[in-house]
């Protein structure tokens, strides 16, 4: 190394760190600094050591406290004029919504583009929440509020207040529409919306980590429907990561119960529970009942696939209140459905057998005949244990024909086939039962998936759908 | 938990930031921003959660953790800058020797002498750049990187190198 007497200061060294120096000041420095000059290296390293986070809260020093004091008195006197402007918008923005409700969608879009009242980032905000409420109710009008709200925002001034940038903004309405094409079940159109969300994501500076929780969020659902199971668990990884950040205790449990339905899709319940324990200590019932139901709901299914029935009994009977509370027949019928499983788990034959019937009976009501099966097949399962092979057989040939009149996919038929012949040759055992009922249950989401079970007996060919 | 518009319409918007003024500059203290940088920080961040009324859970929370990732991101935007001016710093001396040319040796042989002791790939790239002026797809092609992600192994590269340079201040051995 050469030498170099030419030693900055400290605060040169400090401001050459925070990249604030002149061109031609920095090449000194850095000239220097080549040089290897331990003194300017030990102050330069100190200063940077200065600007990483302490490990600990010290008390601030009152000349420093005083002015984060006077840049707050400020900011706050800016934000609370800022949020009655925002009041005002928000109130509009309601009226605005219901002025565009009554309209067909492409006269709606029209008033956006000829009318300016209607460039209204609070409006675009509701768009985009009010597509989210949509969602599975009316996925068709999901998908044009959140078009419509993309409209809104590529219309929006760069100035906002100071709050986040328009395209932000535009991300998370393609990150909704995205959704909306899923729930449709166009699953290209969904991938298209998403990147162009993270390109716009990736573009606006600074950018919010809650927006990227919620991209993520939606896109892991896309990931799951897709069985990319890999992927999913990634993005909801670092959803987690981020609420756990943001200090969201509702929504990190929301994130733990959404990653749970992606692990037991792959087979791993004992996984999910824990994941769902943790899940219902952070969800808070009152907040979104139907949610923390549905975790109980899966929790127990899940204790129930892991044979531990005296746990889900317990579960299952402390969650009742919960289920009457929401009070829709669907959920009514699913709480006897898994009170007909505990009873079976427990030995109490009789109990599970009045269950699966009432369930069972219910669906046909209901033309639900996939659950209509599933319930047949847990139902196949109880009297195969006890010896009633009979029973088994009339099962095994309602299904089928159900299957086989309602068209539904090719390898479920197959599967009950399978059980059919088995039946009809008195080996429809308890095992092969569960297999098809496994299978039913995993093919539903799958069509494409194919049934191997049943060693020993003979595939019938492919050719039904 | 509590909404925030419930929040506000309980208390006020004034209440609630007075509640969050401590733990504020705690955040800003520990976080050793400056106060003339924290004015953006906190005021995007407020800013943020009120445009967020409806599907933020717990206020305090979420303006702390934001808070919290901004400061983050603020010194993340401060070192790229430190490394953007030190590579274009070097670059500028390649290009344009100012100095006379006993000097530029002994500038060239010093900043070799740091090279040297960078892991291999950052060496390769990095005497690609400054010792033989290598544009980027250039350098992507001979050393068999996309050229899409160029951008990010040579900033990575680059922080080696400043980091390198403060390596006594640092208290740690060489990389």
């Amino acid at each position: 190394m050469t030498t170099n007497t030419d030693h900055p200061s400290r605060e040169v060294l400090e401001r050459f760190l925070l990249a604030q120096l002149p061109a031609s000041e920095s090449r000194r420095v850095l000239r220097h600094l080549l040089t290897g000059c331990q003194e300017c290296q030990t102050n330069a390293g100190a200063a940077w050591k200065s600007t990483q986070p302490g490990a600990m809260s010290l008390p601030i020093d009152p000349a420093l406290d005083a002015r984060y004091d006077e840049v707050l008195d400020r900011v706050f006197q800016r934000v609370e004029r800022v949020e009655q402007v925002l009041a005002r918008e928000r109130s509009q923005a309601r009226e605005l919504l219901a002025a565009l409700e009554p309209h067909p969608i492409q006269r709606q879009f029209l008033m956006l583009r000829n009318s300016a009242k209607f460039r209204s980032r609070a409006l675009c905000e509701q768009l985009i929440e009010a597509s989210q409420e949509r969602g599975f109710k009316d996925p068709e009008r999901a998908l044009e509020l959140a078009d419509l709200a993309i409209e809104i925002s590529r219309s929006l001034p760069e100035e906002t207040h100071g709050a986040d940038p328009p395209t932000q903004l535009e991300s998370r309405a393609w990150a909704q529409s995205a959704n909306a094409h899923r729930i449709l079940g166009n699953h290209d159109g969904a991938e298209r919306c998403f990147e162009t969300a993270e390109e716009l994501l990736a573009e606006s500076q600074g950018v919010g980590i809650f927006d990227e929780a919620r991209l993520y969020d939606l896109k892991a659902s896309l990931r799951r429907d897709q069985r990319r199971w890999t992927e999913a668990l990634e993005l909801h990884d670092r959803v987690i990561g981020i609420y756990q950040c943001l200090g969201q205790r509702h929504l990190l449990g929301r994130a733990y119960a959404q990653k749970a339905t992606v692990i037991s899709e792959v087979g791993d319940f004992a996984s999910s529970t824990s994941l769902l324990r943790r899940a219902l200590e952070l969800l808070d019932p009152k907040e979104e009942p139907r949610m923390f139901l549905a975790a109980r709901h899966n929790l127990i299914w899940a204790l129930c696939e892991t044979e531990r029935y005296r746990e889900a009994f317990a579960l299952l009977f402390h969650t009742r209140p919960f289920y009457l509370q929401a009070g829709d027949r669907m959920n009514l019928l699913r709480m006897r459905w898994l009170e007909g499983q505990v009873a079976a788990g427990l030995g109490r034959s009789e109990q599970a057998e009045a269950a699966f019937l009432e369930v069972r009976r219910a669906f046909g009501e209901l033309s639900l005949d996939f659950d209509g099966a599933l319930v047949s097949l847990d139902l196949a399962v109880l009297l195969a244990r006890q010896g009633r092979s009979t029973e088994v057989q009339r099962i095994a040939e309602e299904v089928l024909a159900s299957f086989v009149a309602r068209s539904i996919h090719r390898e479920a038929i197959v599967a009950i086939t399978l059980l059919k012949q088995a039946a009809d040759q008195q080996r429809a055992e308890v095992d092969l039962v569960r297999q098809v009922s496994s299978f039913l249950r995993r093919s539903r989401s799958n069509p494409e998936l194919a049934f191997e079970g049943g060693s020993g007996l003979e595939v019938p060919p492919r050719t039904a759908s | 938990m509590i909404a925030l518009d419930e929040i506000f319409i309980e208390t006020s918007l004034d209440t609630f930031l007075e509640d969050a003024r401590p733990r504020l500059k705690n955040i800003f203290s520990r976080y050793r921003i400056p106060p003339d940088d924290t004015e953006d920080i906190v005021q995007q961040a407020i800013l943020a959660l009120l445009y967020r009324l409806g599907s933020v859970r717990d206020p305090q929370a979420w303006l702390i953790g934001t808070v919290k990732n901004k400061c983050l991101l603020y010194w993340r935007d401060q070192r790229r800058r430190l490394y953007d001016s030190v590579d274009s710093t070097v670059l500028e001396w390649i290009a344009r020797p100012s100095s006379p040319e006993q000097e530029d040796d002994d500038i060239r042989r010093d900043l070799d002498a740091v090279i040297e002791t960078l892991p291999s790939r950052c060496r390769a790239l990095l005497s690609l750049r400054y010792g033989h002026g290598y544009e980027p797809p250039e350098v992507a092609a001979r050393l068999g990187y996309s050229a899409s992600s160029m951008s990010k192994i040579t900033t990575r590269c680059v922080a080696m190198l400043t980091r390198q340079l403060l390596i006594a201040g640092l208290g740690r051995k060489k990389i």
